[in-house]
């Protein structure tokens, strides 16, 4: 057993590496290795917001009002946004924690996990607003094809590099007879499974989110479903933060400043990561065939997304240091930004949208008859 | 000392900004356009690779850069500058 939930060895954690060094036993903060994790958690909990803040109620009218084929696609990026979310709100916990080495880093990856949270919470809202049962859609998330077929794309590079991690955690480095297989764990490949993984949250978090964010702003952008848009933005502000301290991980890690066995890793895994980026893209595509198959709407169709595929894959592979395959194009939705952009999403009482803002308003309102029931 | 850089970006024609206002809006304020996100430094979509000159910000970023990169929203220009053209 590898594992130890507190560590009684004394750890100097500036020494360790990120993960696979000593299990953290003290959560101090006092000091870090890398601060720029214990500066993601302070963005991170000044961040915090909470669902019931925004008011969905003229969504609830402008769905109704859908064409069909836009309420599908309405519903299916719901859906396809919904499930990874349940997948990162458990999983960065459930991969990383048992193999972190650093307090900071540690508390940054449960701060993370928690956030995503906050995300599958505001997707009961928004689906309790427009569906009088709302288990037609979260039934169907593990029951139609087109998002199963998402869900094993994005859970297996977790599932392949958890379960190597939980036989290393029990078993140790070594030859292992195991179900009647020899199997060999090694430090190279446990490594190697966590280097990947982080390259699929990496591909989650800033591709295939922002594919669906794209589909969400542009009923915006025809003032419909503005309630859902204004959850989508405080969303997109947190996953801008994510997609950073994934960037910051995988930057570390290929530096060989943190580890140089995992430095060796990267540059190994560097076709396979290139892969990852561009199998993902493609399915992105098959995606947007699916959502559009029984018509686009006004601003978006499946070229137009498919490009953004292609545009925002070449951003985010640059930015960890890979090479795209995929032609220099310039942003086909040049509005994104504008509804991407962070600096005015702020979840302030005054904003007329905000319910509980609205609670007050009525209560504070006073009328003749209000006194009706007053007798002197 | 004056209060004006000159920023190049490719061929494009160098524009003058001042030295006081982020380099983005700088940017923008003359049409060109590149990405962005937070406009505060976090998210990282607004990087640029800086050919020449320095850039100053008011607190360090959060979002990743390499040491040849810069953060159009939130640095502003100390000397001219030759940049990059990103995508866009
Ligand atoms: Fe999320
Ligand atoms: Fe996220």
């Amino acid at each position: 057993m590898q594992y130890t939930i507190f560590n009684r060895k004394p750890v100097n954690s500036l020494k360790e590496p990120m993960f696979f060094g000593e299990t953290v036993n003290v959560a101090r903060y006092d000091q870090q290795k890398y601060p720029i994790f214990e500066q993601l958690i302070e963005k991170q909990l000044s961040f915090f917001w909470r669902p019931e803040e925004v008011d969905l109620s003229k969504d609830r009218k402008d769905f109704q009002d859908l064409a069909e084929h836009e309420k599908h696609i309405f519903l299916s990026n719901l859906k396809y946004q919904t499930l990874l979310d349940s997948i990162q709100g458990r999983s960065p916990n459930i991969a990383f924690l048992p193999v972190c080495s650093l307090p900071e880093l540690e508390t940054w990856i449960e701060t993370w996990a928690f956030s995503e949270t906050i995300h599958s919470r505001s997707y009961t809202h928004i689906i309790r607003n427009i569906k009088s049962d709302p288990s037609d859609v979260f039934d169907d998330i593990v029951r139609n094809e087109e998002i199963l077929k998402r869900a094993d794309s994005v859970s297996k590079y977790y599932d392949s590099f958890i379960e190597y991690m939980n036989l290393f955690n029990l078993l140790g480095l070594g030859v292992h007879d195991i179900n009647g297989k020899k199997t060999e764990i090694t430090m190279f490949e446990l490594k190697k499974r966590l280097y990947l993984c982080l390259v699929s949250v990496n591909v989650l978090e800033a591709i295939r989110f922002y594919v669906s964010f794209a589909c969400s702003f542009a009923f915006a952008e025809r003032a419909l479903m503005e309630g859902n848009a204004k959850v989508i933005k405080l969303i997109a502000r947190d996953e801008a933060l994510h997609l950073t301290g994934t960037q910051h991980m995988m930057n570390l890690m290929a530096s060989g400043q943190d580890d140089e066995e995992m430095a060796r890793v990267a540059e190994e895994c560097k076709q396979q990561a290139e892969e990852i980026f561009v199998e993902a893209a493609e399915q992105e595509k098959q995606w947007a065939e699916y959502l559009f198959k029984d018509g686009s709407m006004i601003g978006l169709n499946k070229d137009i997304l498919c490009q953004y595929v292609e545009y925002i894959t070449n951003i985010r592979m640059q930015a960890v240091g890979l090479n795209s395959p995929f032609e220099a194009r310039s942003n086909p939705l040049p509005w994104m930004n504008a509804w991407l952009v962070s600096d005015n999403v702020q979840v302030a009482p005054q904003e007329s949208e905000i319910s509980s803002y609205l609670v007050g308003q009525v209560d504070s309102e006073v009328s003749a008859d209000d006194f009706d029931d007053f007798d002197l | 000392m004056s209060d004006e850089v000159k920023i190049e970006i490719d061929d494009l024609v160098p524009i003058y900004a001042p030295k006081s206002q982020s380099i983005l809006s700088s940017l923008e304020q003359h049409d060109i356009r590149i990405e962005y996100q937070c406009r505060s430094g976090y998210c990282g979509a607004c990087r640029v690779k800086l050919l020449e000159g320095r850039v100053d910000y008011d607190e360090p970023p959060l979002a990743f850069i390499k040491e040849n990169e810069i953060l159009t929203c939130c640095s502003k220009a100390i000397t001219d500058l030759k940049l990059e053209r990103p995508l866009t």
